[in-house]
């Protein structure tokens, strides 16, 4: 069984990701598949599938994945199961990032707003490592304790550039829906940048799955065993703003994820990251491609958002963790 | 044979000093016992033994080569470590921890060969961790928690270790363990240097007793030289009758 989890998790997301090309409010349904697979659909049907179903469904799972992967380096790397590109400021970064590159109107050239998102990412988790480690040694509430501090900020900071764009409706609505999260303008573009993010800092990450389990032991620990702890902390974290920022950057604000999904895999898998680290990048793209698919199907005037989605999702499950905790369960 | 030697380390924390010019050696087949008050440094001494803190001045050698010089890798798989205390913030099993130890012996992503699996083993074995080494170490009590800690450390099979309190939360019947243990890895030529508050059970098994004071090596000797009355009272301030014949030479656990 322990051998067929990643194979088993990847048929689960293949299922689901044919529910999602072919479950939707109109056509082309999942009827319709097979015959798109042998290429006599209609070609405003296959239009449809091409070029607004296929990249969406792409950038949802690629996002997910990336951002259940930077979770879940980042909860070895702070030595704390509650670490999360949300909680430590990352994400808000990657955020405030993006919203600046809009605000600027910057954001006609391919690459700004991913650049942006990435510069923000690191920025603030550069700063919220500084300040928890300034003093000597590495340590995790102090991490927490700063990152807090550095979201509220940062939010802030992102509210004041989006009053910047109230003169123009159209850019201010923009960065609003860009905020809340949302996959609806997904292009091929957007998942060559997402994609290419979780390729490539992914595959780096994937090749420390070791250094990662090393790292949840005290520093003196990992130490004794070859593992310096401040400079595997500093470049896993560098990849974690990588794939975080590549994810906001298409997709906006999209809580939890990172939060909620490696939580759950350590639950299903334990916590040794060589199962860890694959199973939540195919759960997480499961997460966000479900979400996307709820938001979907739900009345179009009703514009739900993607990143209010995982917030109702996400939610709960700090009630959940905090009934844990109640019962003195490890988190 | 690789020897660890420490000259003059000296460090502060803030205004105080806690090692004020300590030398020490450790070398491969020799168990030695640090003792000292509790506060007097000891750990620390391991630390920058181990070369994880840096000393204000003075040097650490391993195998005549400045430790700092040694590449990390190449490092743990000569000098092993257990810290005074665990702390897992997950939930890891025993074996998966002790796992860990292989480490230093495996390419960066390379999951555990045979040998390693062999050397994981053994090292269960030698603490008698056997039983709960599929268990999440939350489960753990601290005593077995100590011993899959220690575990970690032998499965590097590393030539030297170095053990911070190993007997504590440890029962009679392990800690007895233990020090059959220490005597078992100076027969395959391994120095241990630990620290530990169990004078009685601990000094008779060992080499040297290196005592700590006042952030100096006061005495490092053999056990019966180095435990005098005397000297017992000026490091631990306690008044201890004929503290030279307190391990009869015959003593055997």
């Amino acid at each position: 069984m322990q051998r067929h989890r990643l194979p088993l998790a990847l048929v689960g997301l293949a299922a689901l990701a044919i529910v999602y090309l072919g479950v939707a409010r109109g056509a082309p349904g999942l009827l319709e598949l097979p015959s798109w697979c042998l290429g006599d659909l209609h070609p405003r049907l296959a239009y449809i599938l091409e070029q607004i179903r296929a990249p969406r469904l792409l950038v949802a799972a690629a996002g997910g994945a990336s951002l259940a992967l930077a979770g879940a380096i980042m909860q070895a790397t702070f030595r704390n199961p509650l670490a999360s590109p949300d909680l430590v400021g990352t994400a808000a970064g990657a955020a405030l990032g993006g919203a600046l590159a809009i605000v600027w109107k910057l954001d006609g050239a391919l690459l700004a707003v991913p650049a942006a998102s990435l510069l923000g990412a690191m920025a603030v988790t550069a700063l919220v490592f500084v300040l928890a480690g300034a003093h000597g040694r590495f340590s995790a509430t102090g991490l927490l304790l700063a990152g807090v501090a550095l979201n509220t900020l940062v939010g802030a900071l992102t509210s004041f550039a989006v009053t910047f764009t109230f003169d123009n409706y159209t850019a201010s609505s923009r960065v609003l829906f860009w905020l809340m999260g949302g996959l609806d303008s997904s292009k091929w573009e957007n998942v060559a940048i997402t994609g290419g993010g979780l390729l490539l800092f992914g595959g780096l990450a994937l090749r420390r799955r070791r250094e990662l389990d090393l790292l949840t032991l005290r520093d003196d620990s990992a130490f004794s065993l070859g593992v310096d702890g401040p400079r595997a902390r500093r470049w896993l974290l560098l990849l974690a703003c990588g794939l975080t920022a590549t994810t906001v950057a298409n997709t906006g604000g999209i809580a939890f994820v990172g939060l909620v999904v490696p939580h759950l895999t350590r639950l299903l898998v334990g916590p040794s990251h060589r199962a860890l680290l694959p199973l939540s990048a195919v759960f997480g793209a499961m997460l966000l491609v479900l979400a996307d698919l709820i938001c979907r199907l739900v009345p179009p005037d009703t514009n739900l958002r993607l990143g209010v989605v995982t917030t109702m999702l996400g939610a709960p499950y700090f009630l959940y963790l905090l009934a844990r905790h109640r019962r003195g369960e490890v988190l | 044979m690789t020897a660890l030697v420490a000259k003059g380390i000296e460090l502060s924390r803030g205004s105080r000093r806690i090692l004020a010019g300590v030398d020490l050696q450790l070398r491969a087949g020799e168990v030695v016992l640090l003792a000292g008050r509790n506060g007097a440094g000891k750990s620390t001494l391991l630390r920058v033994l181990l070369g994880s803190e840096r000393a204000a001045s003075g040097t650490v050698q391993l195998g005549g080569r400045d430790l700092a010089a040694w590449p990390p890798r190449e490092r743990a798989r000569e000098i092993a470590y257990v810290p005074q205390e665990g702390d897992h913030p997950f939930e890891f099993t025993g074996r998966e921890l002790v796992a860990m130890g292989r480490h230093p012996h495996l390419h960066r992503d390379q999951p555990p060969q045979l040998r390693d699996l062999e050397a994981i083993e053994r090292a269960l074995v030698a603490v008698g961790a056997t039983d709960f080494a599929d268990r999440s170490v939350a489960t753990l009590s601290g005593g077995e928690q100590r011993r899959i800690a220690i575990a970690r450390a032998l499965a590097t099979e590393a030539k030297l270790l170095l053990l911070d309190e190993p007997t504590s939360n440890l029962d009679l019947e392990h800690a007895l363990q233990l020090v059959h243990m220490l005597r078992d890895l100076r027969g395959c030529g391994v120095g241990v240097l630990l620290t530990a508050h169990d004078l009685n059970l601990v000094a008779p098994h060992c080499d040297r007793v290196a005592l700590l004071h006042d952030g100096r090596i006061c005495a490092d000797d053999v056990p019966t030289s180095a435990l005098t009355a005397e000297r017992v009272l000026t490091v631990f301030g306690v008044r201890a009758e004929h503290a030279a014949g307190y391990f009869p030479r015959d003593f055997r656990l």
